[in-house]
């Protein structure tokens, strides 16, 4: 029987989990990133040192900015990424998610549709990448971390979040469709 | 009984599911529709949706990648 057809394949590579499945693992590896490293999983930090090395390496100083002030990030902007654990999980992520679709046979170089899509990703990452820096974390980091460690804050983030997710969807209905 | 199909290819979600939504709208008790999909997280809350609503909802992967989910309107 060809490996494709096989019923354990096709259950844990080709198709996709149920949300209960997933939750259930996203659960148990922040349980274990957490007590092996003393830190919860977040996402969005490191794109913010990493840019930020891009610009010093350009001969910028965003060491002196008010955002890299603070003791965290500063010792993150200081140090090489791979000693940074979010930055390490962030390239995880991304090579894990390499390894899924290949194994799922589903790799796939997508067309870009139209000038209104690009548009609109543009101005999606930048409002995503600015509301989660001034929130302090992104849906993981703010959110699920947050809920996780019994923070209070991780709820407001989930109130908000309903909204802007609300509004967001208005707006890409009525301009981006 | 028409076909009718729809190009998602290259949209990512939620705009798959809020077309396939609206196209159905339109559409008459026994046409079929078929959504032309290429973003994974599509293939499974746009079958999800027509499920619930009682319609039948059959995927065929075309591609690597790339799928048509087949939606019969039943009511």
């Amino acid at each position: 029987m060809a490996l494709k057809n096989n019923v354990y394949y096709k259950k844990f590579l080709k198709e996709p989990w149920s949300y209960t499945a997933g939750a259930v693992v996203l659960a148990a590896l922040n349980i274990g990133m957490f007590a092996s490293t003393g830190k919860p999983w977040g996402v969005t930090s490191p794109f913010a040192t990493w840019a930020a090395k891009i610009y010093q390496s350009m001969g910028g100083h965003p060491e002196t900015w008010a955002y890299f002030k603070s003791a965290a990030n500063a010792e993150a902007l200081k140090n090489s990424i791979w000693l940074d654990l979010h930055s390490v999980s962030d390239i995880g992520i991304i090579f894990g998610a390499l390894l899924a679709t290949l194994l799922a046979s589903q790799f796939k170089i997508k067309k870009i549709k139209s000038v209104r899509q690009v548009i609109a990703a543009i101005l999606g990452g930048l409002l995503m990448g600015y509301g989660a820096r001034i929130a302090f974390g992104c849906n993981i980091g703010a959110l699920f971390s947050g809920v996780a460690s019994m923070s209070l804050h991780g709820w407001v983030y989930m109130i908000f979040i309903f909204l802007g997710a609300w509004a967001g969807s208005k707006l890409l209905v009525k301009y981006f469709m | 009984m028409a076909e009718l199909r729809l190009d998602c290819l290259g949209e990512a979600c939620p705009v798959p599911l809020l077309k396939t939504q609206k196209k159905m709208e339109g559409m008459k008790v026994g046409d079929i529709l078929v959504v032309e999909i290429d973003h994974s997280c599509a293939m499974k809350n746009v079958p999800e949706w027509a499920r619930k609503e009682g319609h039948n909802v059959e995927i065929e992967e075309v591609d690597d990648g790339q799928w048509e989910i087949y939606i019969e309107k039943t009511k």
